[in-house]
């Protein structure tokens, strides 16, 4: 158990992706509100991002550019530049989610204007 | 030219759906021709496609021009392919149809087609993608015009539309998870790299948690059965002209990435603290097969009834996908160009009863007076064809699944999919008990059934007999590809 404990501590990135996830879920199946729900999806959503960028930093790595200089040497220090591909992934991950907050957004207006409530009991209680 | 053609196929939909809104500023009447004009075309192009694969063979397109490891590499194999041709001609015949039951407002309004351009470009996105993450960006873009596109009739359904984006999106995250861990895991997210690097890893917890992850994240877009709550609410009230093309190609284009990934990165024996993972899918597929039809037999609302059928359809082909065996594979994937037709033909076969005869519920069909003769010869041929018997292509699906599980001795995955077949025949009983109905006292007038509506309900129909009479050909080009 001690040593289990240990070896989360080494990683405290993890630890802080596991939370924020695990409240983003909890958030979304708690609330009735469906704003506070979209709020628990994004949540859950930056937890994926931070763990993208979590596990791809680097101690001490710099912009991953070669200039002609450096880029001419034979042996390129690989722990010396950082991975652009997570950090793509992410911008990429990043413009996605803003478009689903788009998306829900209007629909979220679109059901407030309808049926003047934001629960979700209420408003699928109202006639059609 | 010919080996542009996978971007092409991409470009034409998507800049149709962007150019849309700007060309038909001045006159909005022009809005549906074009977009017939350009899925027309794709149907075509996506013909011209499988013709060039299957005399020159798979064309691996690297996006840019940049070769496979650095750049993003798209895959149109044989199977690609065919999905991608069944894609486009179900959404050019659910197109026609709903020409005729589109809500008036929506009939000249751009945004409707200007989704419906977009959502397929994501779609044929997915099905060439041979990349992970570029899997995950092509199922947002078909998702966001999913979601939109439910809720465009306004009223009740802008509230399961949102579930359905809740859904829909952990599901997509869920995926980007699993895209993370396995560039972890093995540091590459090229399909064709990944199925190298990964059988060594096996054990590691990275790989397993990461796999989980994209099924998770696929099996809430298939709506896999305990995660398939989204889609019958979103099915049932999404706009009668929409609901056969979303029916026929989201769930399928799902289940098309993850075979994929199935199919290059887990092959048979692989096990997981000693379960075996194909076992355990194939198990998942059976649960989904049998309660699927179950739960569809004890709907009344015809949609909903249909929706839970699509899920029960979606545990048959993962089955078939998961038995480990070229023939049950070939089976499954041709049942799946046969369910998407058959889901189209189902939702317009809905859609038209809610139309003319405001039948929404059994009861309410059984109420209903003088039946039209397409409607009733589209319903016995759509029913053949979703029982599972001959001439129909869902027969020789079903069949070919039912071969494979017995040549691996799988019986319960064999006994699954008669049951599936058996509960599909109940719950076409109780139609048919509500619409050859005969109702006492007063007549009423005779539905006409408008050309273009009888034209795409009789294409669906056709294109069931026709892959049933040229199951053979088509299965057997199956099965070649996936030997190769």
């Amino acid at each position: 158990m001690l040593e289990l404990i240990q070896t989360w501590a080494q990683r405290p990135n993890f630890i802080v992706f596991v939370i924020l996830f695990l409240w983003g879920v909890y958030i979304m199946a708690v609330h009735p509100n469906l704003v506070k729900k979209l709020i628990g999806l994004y949540i859950v959503q930056t937890s994926a991002v931070f763990f993208l960028v979590a596990f791809s930093a680097k101690d001490g790595a710099t912009v991953p550019v070669l200039d002609a200089k450096s880029a001419a040497q034979a042996a390129i220090d690989v722990g010396a530049y950082a991975n652009p591909l997570p950090h793509v992934l992410t911008v990429t991950a990043i413009v996605v989610q803003v478009a689903t907050l788009g998306v829900s957004l209007a629909l979220v207006t679109g059901i407030y204007r309808r049926f003047g409530s934001l629960d979700e009991q209420e408003v699928l209680e109202q006639p059609e | 030219m010919s080996h542009q053609l996978p971007i092409l196929l991409f470009l034409l939909p998507f800049i149709g759906g962007v150019a849309l809104p700007l060309v038909t500023a001045k006159n909005r009447a022009l809005a549906q021709p074009l977009t017939l004009l350009i899925m027309g075309l794709l149907v075509v192009l996506a013909a011209i496609n499988l013709s060039v694969v299957l005399s020159t063979g798979s064309i691996h397109y690297a996006l840019g021009g940049w070769a496979a490891p650095i750049g993003i590499a798209w895959l149109d194999d044989p199977l690609a392919a065919v999905v991608v041709l069944t894609i486009s001609g179900v959404s050019l015949l659910s197109l026609l149809y709903g020409r005729l039951v589109v809500p008036s407002k929506l009939r000249q309004s751009t945004p409707y087609y200007t989704l419906i351009l977009l959502m397929l470009s994501g779609l044929v996105g997915i099905v060439f993608a041979a990349d992970l993450f570029n899997i995950f960006v092509f199922l947002e873009l078909a998702a966001l015009p999913a979601y939109a596109l439910v809720g465009i009739g306004g009223g009740k359904a802008l509230v399961y539309a949102y579930r359905y984006l809740l859904l829909s999106s952990f599901g997509a995250t869920l995926y980007l998870l699993g895209v993370g861990h396995l560039y972890a895991a093995t540091g590459t997210l090229n399909m064709a790299d990944l199925a190298q690097r990964l059988p060594s890893l096996m054990t590691s917890t990275a790989v397993v948690g990461g796999l989980s992850f994209l099924f998770l994240g696929l099996a809430i877009k298939m709506a896999l059965l305990p995660l398939h709550t989204w889609l019958p609410d979103a099915y049932e009230k999404a706009p009668s002209s929409v609901a056969p093309l979303l029916a026929s190609t989201i769930t399928k284009v799902a289940i098309v990435a993850w075979v994929r990934i199935e199919y290059s990165l887990i092959t048979p024996g692989v096990e997981v603290s000693h379960v075996p993972v194909l076992v355990f899918l194939e198990d998942l597929g059976i649960i989904a097969a049998i309660l699927g039809g179950a739960l569809a037999l004890i709907q009344t609302d015809i949609k909903r009834m249909f929706a839970y059928g699509g899920i029960g359809h979606i545990g048959l082909i993962l089955i078939g996908a998961s038995l480990g065996n070229s023939t049950a594979f070939a089976g499954a994937m041709f049942y799946l160009i046969n369910d998407a037709v058959m889901q189209a033909a189902l939702f317009m076969l809905a859609g038209a009863l809610v139309h003319y005869y405001r039948a929404h519920t059994l009861d309410q069909l059984r109420q209903a007076s003088t039946r039209s003769a397409w409607l009733s010869s589209v319903l016995i041929i759509v029913a053949i064809s979703m029982v599972g018997l001959p001439p129909t292509g869902g027969f020789f699906g079903k069949w070919n699944i039912i071969l494979g599980a017995l040549q691996e001795q799988h019986y319960l995955a064999a006994f699954a999919v008669v049951a599936s077949t058996l509960l599909t025949l109940a719950y076409f009983v109780k139609v048919f008990a509500a619409w050859f109905h005969q109702p006492s006292g007063h007549t009423a007038r005779a539905a006409v059934v408008p050309p273009s509506l009888g034209f795409s309900m009789g294409s669906a129909a056709a294109a069931m007999i026709l892959l049933g009479l040229f199951s053979d050909p088509v299965f057997q080009f199956l099965l070649a590809s996936t030997g190769a």
